[in-house]
């Protein structure tokens, strides 16, 4: 019993230092974006300090970021929207009327995700730069939509799958289209998993740096593009700005850190049942 | 649902068209360029055969970065999956589940996190001088402690960050999985007296094969995106310590020569390595 009882005290103590380091890091580094650079300089890491808000003044004021900020939003949102406006109802057609593809079209969308990215930024960026399009917006929304699209309909389909076919059943018994039947129950039904799968896929191409990276030298920079470059900084080493851009890139997915930990209850919680 | 209408296809065509088309005409176009010698300075080039994926053999970095690559799969899928499955346990095992709902919702953020700000965070954790990591070292020894910039240790600093953002996930799914379990053959366990570690080597976890073997799956696939934390961290060095295929290839193609023709020539190589390497998995794993 003892002996028990010590295991889990251990237990308790190894998830208190796992909990610890998940949320240390960034806890940290936030405290650093309102450090002056004295502060953060120091031979003992400081936790009382006089705070500042200019970091975050110089960091906003400053015109790549504030640009990088804009390409990020626009560009992830057009993207997301694509994603979303087919890959919904593609994910519904895989669900729900299984044909002999059915399988084949599934390992097709994952399949995209073995792509090693350096293997398709290295071809598109001779082709926007053929096409004139490199390093533009445009270029880059149709682009991420490959990411998108492949991660909406892989994500949904499980969610359109859960939806009760009694229900469906019964709206087309009541006399509904095909077509009713998807807008009016379907996409409500399942509509808390799909903002989970819509939220993911925005986290996704929020975050995305690699193919960012190799298609944008100036005008579509996003903003991971832009952070990573003030991480680079030569000798003279501003680091509170440094921190303040960063808390600044990681604030949108944190946004949505209930929408995603809800996906994944109810993508487990089905199973049970 | 087997009534005949056009809605599979009014809903299938435009998605898969437009995927297709974004994913085969770069793939298509990457196989071309591999057999040319285009740099970035000379847009048009003439096709030489084989000749990159022949000077890739006698290159040493190419050599290198093989094996670069290969351990740092092995490492963090490895690290990921023993530290999501310890993690898993104790979450099921040691605490209430208001606690575990919390901490559950806690161990999703360094995931979450963008890997540009993930490996920052700990790059400057990590500095010799100024970093909350390396500060304990340094306060008791007085030297300080340079993990990043050592060829022994900088690999395994970054895949720490790796793991440290996918550990922690998986552990999340781990209990999710543990919670989907039937309860009874714990409790017969337990009347019988196993111990707990006995419950979970020979009840539980075998139980869960199938998705722990998806979650390996997921990881290897997901170790491949290397790139951003080491390009930000260590940009491939010291020397070529930490440089993988996607490091090499993005610094040949962009930053010391501009041969894109050969940076694509490699990455038609991790491209065919990887979809065979998948496919088979995946297969195996259906």
């Amino acid at each position: 019993m003892t002996a028990h009882t010590i295991g889990r005290l251990i237990g308790r103590l190894i998830l208190g230092l796992a909990a610890f380091s998940a949320v240390f890091p960034m806890v940290w580094t936030t405290l650093n974006a309102f450090k002056n650079r004295v502060d953060i300089v120091t031979p003992t890491p400081l936790f009382i300090f006089e705070p500042t808000l200019d970091n975050f003044a110089y960091v906003l004021g400053r015109e790549s970021v504030f640009a990088g900020l804009v390409n990020s939003l626009l560009i992830s949102a057009a993207a997301v929207l694509i994603g979303a406006v087919l890959g919904l109802p593609a994910a519904y057609a895989i669900a729900r009327y299984p044909n002999r593809w059915s399988r084949d079209i599934q390992f097709f969308v994952l399949s995209l995700r073995f792509l090693p990215p350096v293997a398709i930024a290295i071809p598109l960026m001779v082709i926007w730069l053929d096409f004139g399009l490199y390093d533009t917006r445009l270029s880059m929304i149709v682009t991420y939509s490959l990411l998108t699209l492949a991660t909406i309909i892989w994500l949904s389909v499980p969610a359109f799958a859960r939806v009760p076919k009694e229900v469906e059943e019964a709206a087309r018994v009541d006399g509904y289209g095909p077509y009713a039947i998807f807008f009016l129950i379907a996409l409500p039904i399942a509509l808390r998993s799909l903002i989970g799968a819509v939220a993911f896929a925005f986290v996704l191409v929020w975050n995305e740096f690699l193919i960012a990276l190799m298609l944008t030298t100036s005008d579509a920079k996003t903003l991971p593009i832009v952070a990573s470059e003030l991480t680079q900084l030569g000798r003279d080493v501003p680091w509170g700005i440094l921190n303040a851009s960063v808390v600044l890139l990681s604030i949108p997915p944190l946004l949505f850190i209930g929408v995603l930990s809800g996906m994944l209850n109810s993508a487990f919680k089905r199973k049970t049942q | 649902m087997s009534q005949k209408n056009n809605l599979p296809a009014v809903f299938l065509t435009p998605a898969m068209g437009i995927l297709a088309v974004l994913a085969l005409v770069p793939t298509a176009y990457a196989i071309y360029i591999s057999f040319q010698n285009r740099e970035l300075s000379r847009p048009d080039g003439n096709l030489i055969g084989f000749a990159n994926y022949i000077d890739l053999f006698s290159d040493r970095r190419f050599i290198n970065a093989i094996g670069v690559s290969l351990t740092w799969e092995a490492v963090t899928v490895g690290m990921t999956l023993l530290i999501a499955v310890g993690l898993g346990i104790l979450l099921f095992e040691c605490v209430s589940p208001r606690t575990r709902n919390l901490l559950a919702l806690l161990f999703l953020v360094p995931v979450i996190l963008p890997r540009v700000s993930a490996a920052f965070v700990w790059k400057f954790a990590f500095h010799p001088l100024y970093g909350i990591a390396t500060y304990p070292y340094k306060a008791i020894t007085g030297q300080p402690l340079d993990l990043l910039s050592n060829p022994a240790t900088a690999l395994a600093t970054v895949a720490l960050v790796d793991v440290w953002q996918w550990g922690l996930f998986f552990a999340v799914i781990v209990l999710k999985l543990l919670e989907t379990l039937p309860p009874q053959p714990f409790e017969a366990a337990k009347l019988d007296h196993a111990r707990t570690w006995e419950i979970y080597a020979f009840i539980a976890l075998p139980m869960l094969k199938a998705p722990l073997i998806s979650l390996a799956f997921v990881k290897m696939i997901e170790s491949l995106r290397a790139f951003d934390l080491i390009y930000v961290m260590t940009r491939g060095g010291p020397g070529i310590s930490t440089e993988t295929l996607d490091m090499y290839a993005f610094s040949q193609g962009f930053i010391e020569s501009g041969r894109i023709s050969y940076a694509s020539s490699m990455a038609v190589l991790m491209m065919i390595a990887t979809s065979i390497a998948f496919t088979f998995i995946w297969k195996r794993v259906q």
